[in-house]
């Protein structure tokens, strides 16, 4: 057999800098297929925590509501966020990380790369919040969630109900 | 089971997939089962990937790439075909290249 090593690069994990794994991601998304990467970050956390494996599906058609979560370009740097909806309205949504400080404020409709259609840990399935979205959502946009999720930590619960 | 890679075929780079340069190499993200997956399948080539894959063109026979190659990199081409057809038949396996002509 040929030796596969003269041409391919053999790697445990490659780091995608964060600018190029938008394009990867938008360009996938744009043939109309789900694009699947692993999350860096405690933004999200409890719903998605760092290290998991995040599945992000064209939005096509759809219209995301509130409290669902999307993958989008962030307006400064550039890279890609993955953020709840905490508030819409016409051509925009407010989003925010259930785990951040602040909200990041009003994004036009057109950064939104796509919306998170399933998470997995350690090869599992873990709820996003969604079906529940709107509670959810208020409870991130009012800062309870981050609250809670500090108070959950201190008592040793953890998220690990299956969708 | 995939058929040996005849040398007068021509390949070129699928639709399914996603290909970035990133810091030198060539990274091959296939939609596999219509899912671009960059966790479980991302595939890179070295700079002698990438030069093997910028001469597949869907009109260049294996024959023309393996000479263009044993040209440029100063190398025996009866090495070269081995480790090029070899470098064909992993990316035909995973439908990361098909055949043109």
């Amino acid at each position: 057999m040929a030796d596969r090593g003269r041409f391919v690069r053999e790697h445990g994990e490659i780091d995608v800098p964060g600018l190029s794994l938008a394009e990867i991601m938008r360009e996938v998304l744009a043939k109309g297929r789900p694009f699947r990467f692993r999350a860096r970050g405690l933004s999200m956390s409890p719903f998605i925590k760092d290290g998991d494996v995040v599945t992000v599906s064209p939005l096509e058609d759809a219209a995301p509501r509130t409290g669902d979560v999307l993958a989008f370009l962030h307006p400064t740097t550039g890279k890609v966020v993955v953020h709840r909806i905490v508030r819409q309205s016409p051509g925009s949504y407010d989003l925010k990380g259930d785990n951040a400080a602040e909200s990041d404020g009003s994004l036009p409709a057109g950064r939104v790369l796509g919306i998170v259609t399933r998470v997995e840990r350690d090869g599992a399935a873990v709820r996003l919040g969604r079906k529940s979205g709107a509670v959810v959502a208020q409870l991130s946009r009012t800062g309870l969630l981050r609250k809670a999720v500090g108070a959950a930590r201190r008592t040793g619960l953890r998220n690990r109900g299956r969708r | 089971m995939t058929e040996r890679i005849g040398l007068e075929w021509a390949y070129g780079p699928s639709e399914d997939v996603v290909v970035r340069e990133i810091e030198g190499e060539l990274i091959i993200v296939p939609l596999v089962a219509g899912v671009g997956d960059l966790e479980d399948e991302l595939f890179t080539l070295n700079e002698t990937g990438r030069a093997v894959w910028q001469k597949l063109d869907g009109r260049k026979s294996v024959r023309t790439v393996v000479s263009e190659l044993a040209e440029e990199f100063d190398a025996p081409a009866g090495v070269l075909e081995q480790d090029v057809v070899g470098l064909l038949t992993e990316l035909e396996r995973r439908r990361i290249v098909v055949r043109k002509g």
